[in-house]
This record gives structure tokens, sequence and C-alpha cells, in this order.
């Protein structure tokens, strides 16, 4: 047997409760009352698996309208001039757009290298007017190239519901949205003339015959936007270049011609993986800075180029938050609510563990590890429950096309009816630490009560 | 040195504007190894001293010498490891935890303690066999009897190695055959020359006071009697 020299002992660790003890009074102590402690649990996990569903759907269809305004806009990334974002004007161009192409391989292959694919895709927007025979509308001329493959041109062919797509050999052929052909009273083969006036007065008109007609069930689009190829865009361009002499170039108008420009409203880059667009801008900048300075351009993201998009779902995920901490309230109040509970049926058993010895300090932690365990498990069935949940949702989609009637389009982009709910690493994290936060903290009122249990009171109960 | 030395110890209630004196300018003196019985009418202030000497209640007035130290002198976290180390608690109703098996009820004080894990399973061991457990060390206390559970008690006060056990009433809860085999396990142990632990009961039961080997009465808060 083991003599005792009681006087000389001190407390061996910093709390006394070892962490296996801890956890396991914890754990006992948490399953007193089984039915209370599940239904804690199940609420938590119904109001976590609510939350992970609503961020999921809320983050997929953000992703998906962010993806589609870039397909359908001006890709991840895009250089333009200067001024033309604020102030879009048919004078704003990149003059030499072939020497502006060119230099921009040299980065492209360094990105290509560190296993980033940028597609440098040239475009030209031109703000004209569309008259035929019965009628005259202001229209938005897209000029799509025929030798790259540009996203917005294989989305939009997919609403192609007449005629053929646009093609090099037919550089007059156009494709318009049904609501335009409508309105200008157009069919196949119908001839559009087409016109912009230059800075120096002038007028330039150029004909378009109508290849096909699409529509996408977005209004900006189907009634506003001429597709046709590179060549009939670069026709107003020169226009222009010749009217006014590229003021907004170094190069004089006779250098350009010299070089034979091909002058282009903007290039648009589309970077993939996605995610390396910050990446990618940060190289192209480095890169080209004092190119791009020179010649009067600028390289913009998407976030630029796109203000009201990036505005509309800042401000929904504002309310996506406003409903995550309604949950995460809810689940402050049931997991306090038992801990609580718990806390003061055992008011004697707190004051017998004082009397022992157990320090204040020592109830607290065993009170917050009880707390602890309950956010673990609670996170682990809600997990369950909405994880599951959301792998269902994102393998099937949830079709919104009966609430969203014809309308395909949402802050003027186009919005898939069949939502697939989206988790990043990030969410995920954000999810599981704002509950296990939260949890914790309900832990900690219950927590200083029973710490403040005074054994002689307490043993009286 | 006396083990245990209690001064003008005075303890005043107050109930609104009424006054209640439950200790009145005791003095005792308990020296180490003795078996004494605190007894008394209700009311008489038992369990009152027994708090204070225990820690667990502060005098109103007074000094509480217990191993040289003046507990009415020490910080809230030192009576918390003086409890820990130099006390032992027997209450009335059992009080196990009731989440822990017999054993680990018993080895809590020492895991508190911070003794080595074989050695707080031994010591265990050892006092739930002392005290007739040797096959129900893993029953938790749902599954003992009013007795048995008593006997733990006895096994985790008296495992942990104090120099005094406090038991309050006891044997209140027990029947006779349960009472008077704790009672001989009790004594038994303030026996053992190595353990030499001290006992202190409240206890209104004569069969307590039959074996103690000093008797302290107590009336509206005084010593009025001191017998060996």
């Amino acid at each position: 047997m083991t003599s005792v020299s009681s006087g000389s002992m001190k407390r061996q660790h910093a709390a006394g409760l070892p962490l296996a003890l801890l956890l396991r009074l914890a754990w006992r102590n948490l399953w007193r009352h089984r039915k209370r402690t599940l239904i804690t649990l199940t609420s938590i996990a119904i109001g976590f698996a609510m939350a992970v569903i609503s961020i999921g759907i809320g983050d997929g269809s953000h992703n998906s309208m962010i993806r589609n305004a870039i397909t359908l806009g001006e890709g991840h990334l895009a250089i333009q001039p200067k001024g033309y974002l604020e102030a879009p004007s048919n004078s704003l161009m990149i003059a030499d757009g072939k020497g502006l192409t060119d230099q921009l391989q040299h980065p492209l292959k360094a990105l290509a290298q560190q296993g980033i694919q940028v597609s440098a895709i040239p475009r030209i927007s031109l703000q004209l007017l569309a008259s035929t025979a019965n009628n005259s509308v202001g229209v938005g001329l897209e000029s799509v190239s025929g030798q790259a493959e540009d996203p917005r041109s294989e989305q939009l062919r997919k609403g192609l519901i007449v005629g053929d797509w646009l093609s090099e050999e037919q550089e007059n052929g156009i494709v318009l949205g049904q609501a335009l052909a409508n309105k200008l009273k157009v069919r196949l083969g119908s001839k559009v003339v087409l016109m912009a006036g230059t800075q120096g007065g002038d007028t330039t008109a150029q004909l378009g015959r109508v290849r096909g007609i699409f529509q996408t069930g977005m209004d900006d689009l189907d009634s506003y936007l001429i597709l046709a190829p590179l060549e009939l865009g670069r026709l107003f361009l020169k226009a222009e270049l010749t009217a006014t002499g590229a003021q907004i170039e170094t190069k004089t108008k006779t250098e350009i011609e010299a070089e034979t420009a091909q002058p282009l409203t903007r290039i648009a880059l589309f970077v993939l993986p996605a995610g390396a667009a910050d990446q990618a801008q940060l190289l192209l900048n480095k890169a080209m800075n004092s190119s791009l300075n020179s010649r009067q351009l600028a390289l913009l993201d998407w976030q630029t180029l796109m203000p009201d998009l990036v505005q509309f779902v800042a401000l929904d995920d504002a309310g996506n938050y406003v409903f995550l901490l309604l949950i995460l309230i809810m689940v402050l109040f049931g997991i306090i609510n038992t801990v609580l509970m718990s806390v003061l049926e055992r008011t004697r058993e707190f004051g017998l563990l004082r009397a022992l010895g157990l320090a204040r300090i020592q109830l607290m932690l065993l009170v917050c590890a009880e707390a602890f365990l309950l956010s673990v498990l609670a996170l682990l069935f809600g997990w369950l429950l909405g994880g599951g949940l959301h792998l269902v949702l994102s393998a099937n989609g949830l079709d919104l096309s009966g609430m969203m009637g014809d309308s395909t389009a949402i802050m003027g982009t186009y919005m898939d009816p069949v939502i697939r709910p989206e988790l990043s690493l990030n969410r995920i994290v954000q999810l599981s630490g704002g509950i296990f936060l939260v949890t914790l903290l309900s832990g900690l009122y219950p927590a200083i009560k029973a710490s403040r249990v005074a054994p002689v009171d307490a043993l009286k109960t | 040195m006396a083990l245990l030395s209690l001064s003008n110890i005075s303890k005043i209630y107050q109930q609104g504007e009424l006054t209640v004196p439950a200790l009145q300018e005791v003095n005792l003196t308990v020296e180490q190894g003795e078996f004494a019985a605190l007894v008394g009418p209700s009311g008489s202030g038992k369990t009152t001293l027994l708090n204070i000497i225990g820690g667990l209640d502060t005098p109103s007035e007074g000094e509480v010498m217990l191993n040289g130290r003046d507990m009415t002198r020490l910080s809230e976290s030192e009576l918390s490891d003086f409890r820990l180390f130099e006390l032992g608690f027997i209450f009335q109703a059992y009080n196990l935890v009731p989440v822990l098996s017999a054993l680990e009820n018993v080895e809590l004080i020492m895991v508190l303690q911070g003794r080595p894990e074989k050695e707080r399973r031994e010591r265990a061991e050892h006092f739930l066999t002392l005290v007739g457990l040797a096959d129900q060390m893993d029953r938790r206390p749902s599954g003992l009897s009013g007795g048995q559970q008593q006997r733990v008690a006895v096994a985790r006060a008296l495992a942990a190695g104090p120099r005094l056990v406090l038991a309050d009433e006891p044997t209140a809860n027990l029947d006779s055959e349960n009472a008077t085999a704790l009672l001989d396990i009790m004594y038994t142990l303030s026996q053992d020359k190595e353990l030499q632990t001290t006992f202190l009961f409240s206890t209104h039961d004569p069969r307590v006071m039959e074996r103690a080997r000093r008797i302290i009465t107590l009336r509206d808060g005084r010593i009025v009697a001191d017998e060996c």
C-alpha cells in the first residue's frame, strides 16, 4: 500500500482535470438525458442543414450567374481603353489590336507554364443604329471572332432558333435576337443597314444580312444585340480611325495604317481555372503594365466590369447571412436551454465536486466540455443531414423554372433556372466555424453559473 | 500540535433584519487519530461547524487552524487545494457522481490530486475492497444500494489520504445493519497506524455515539459538553 504524505502534494495539472477524464465526464453527462440531448441535436442539425442548403443554393445561383455573366460578358479579365467602362464610345478602341495580341502571347505562355490557361478573345463592341424599311432601332453590335472559340458566341449559339450561325465566309452575315428581329420586322436573308456616327461628324453605314435569329430569354440580349463577324465591326472602327486619326493612341494614324492595324474594342480574357483569375491579372499587369499605360489601356477584372452584379451578389449574400444569423441564434438558445437545464439540475452535484476540491475553473471546463461535445455532435449530424441534402441537390439540381417563368435574366445576366447548390471550402469552414463557435459560446453562461455554485448552499438542495 | 484547533468561532446568519447566531464562541481542539462525534439537537450548529472546519463556509469570527494553517485566511483556490489534499467528506446523502462507477468515484479525488494512474487504481481497489465492495467496483451509483453507496463514499474519502474526515450524519439514511457495518469499517480504518486518519462526525445516531471515543455536545451554537 502506498503511503500518503498529503501536505506536500500539489495539483499537477494547471486545470487539474485531465482531458480524458474531462471528456469522459462530459460525454456521460451529455447522455444522462438521452431524449433531451437527441432533441437538441436534431433541432441544431435541422437548423444547420437549412443553413447549408440555403447558403449552398445562394452560392450556387450566384456562381452560376457570375459564370454566365463572365461567359456572356467580357471574360474574367478584359483589356480595353481607359474610360470605356465609364463612357462607352465607338471612338475608344485598341487601334493596333494585332500588336497587342502579339504582345500578350509571351505572358500567356508564362501563365500556361504555371497551369493557368488564358484564352484571349478579340472583341468589338459598337453602338449603332439598325434600320430596315420598316423600322430603325438603336442596337449593340458585338463582333465575334470566327477563329477563336468565344464562350459568349458558344453560349448564344445554343439559343439559335432560326437560320445559321455566323460565318467568316459571309462577312456581312449577322445574327440577332428574336425580339429585335420582331422590332425591325426582319427574317432570314433580310437586309439591315447598320449606321454609326464618327467623331468627325460623318456617318458610316454597312449592310448586314440576317443569317440567324436567337432567343436567350434575356430581354437585354434578345431585343438589343446583333452579332456579326469581326471584320464587319472592324469596318466601323477603321472608319472611325480614318475620320479622327486615332487620337487615343500615341502612334499616328499613318503609323497605324502602316502596320495594317486590326482595331478592337477589347480583348476578353477567359481564365482556366477561374479561381486563378487574380493571379493571371497580377502577372499580366506586371508583364504589360507599361505597355498598357502607354496605349491608354486598362486591364480590368470582371468585378470592375460588372459592378452591378457584384453589388447584387453582395446584397443577396447579406440576406443569406441574416438567415444564417437567425439560425445561429436559434442554435444558441437551443444549446443554452439544454446545457443550462443540465447545469441547474446538477447544482448539488457541482456543490459536491467543489467540496471535494474541484476548482471553479474545472467546473467551468467541465460544462464547456459538454457544450463542446454537443457542438461536435451537432456539426456531425448537421453535416450528415445538410451535406447529404446538398449532395442530392447538387447532383440533380433544383428546378425553379416554374417560379421563374419565361424570364431567365437577373441583373442583366442569364440565370439558369436549374440551380445546383455549391459550397466552397471557405463556406464549409465558415458554416462549421459559426455553428461550432456559437455552440461553445452557448456553454459559457451555464459554465459560469456552474462555477459560481457555493458548495455549502448547493449541498443543501 | 493539535491537528485541528478552533478559537472563538462564531457564525451569524442575517435573515432580513433578524440576526441568527448559529455558532457562538466555539473553542475546540482535535488531535490526530481521534474518532469524535459532534452531537446535539437539530439546529444546534453541528453541520455549520463541520462546514466551517471543511472550508465550505466561513465563520463570522474566529480562527480555524488545521494542520498548522489558518483556513480563514486561505483564498478560494487555496481552500480548494486544501480540501483536495487535507480533507475527506462523507455526506448524509452519499453524494457520489452518478455518471462514474464506484471505482471512478473513488479515483476522482486522486486524479485531481495528480496521482499516477497505477497508484490511484491500486488505492481505489484497496479501499473498495476494505469496505467490502471488491465485486461492485464497476457499478454506477444507481446500481448500488444506499449502504453500498455510502461505503463507496467512505472509500473515496479515505483513498485520497486526508488528515481529517468530516462526516455529516453518515448513517442517517442507512438501516441498522448497514450503519453498523459502516461504523465498523470507519472505526477499523481510524485505528490504522499508517493512515492515522482523524474522524469527526456530526450525528444523532446512538450507534455512532457508542463507537465514538470522544463526544462533543453542541446546543444553541455552543459546546456544552466534551467527553472522552
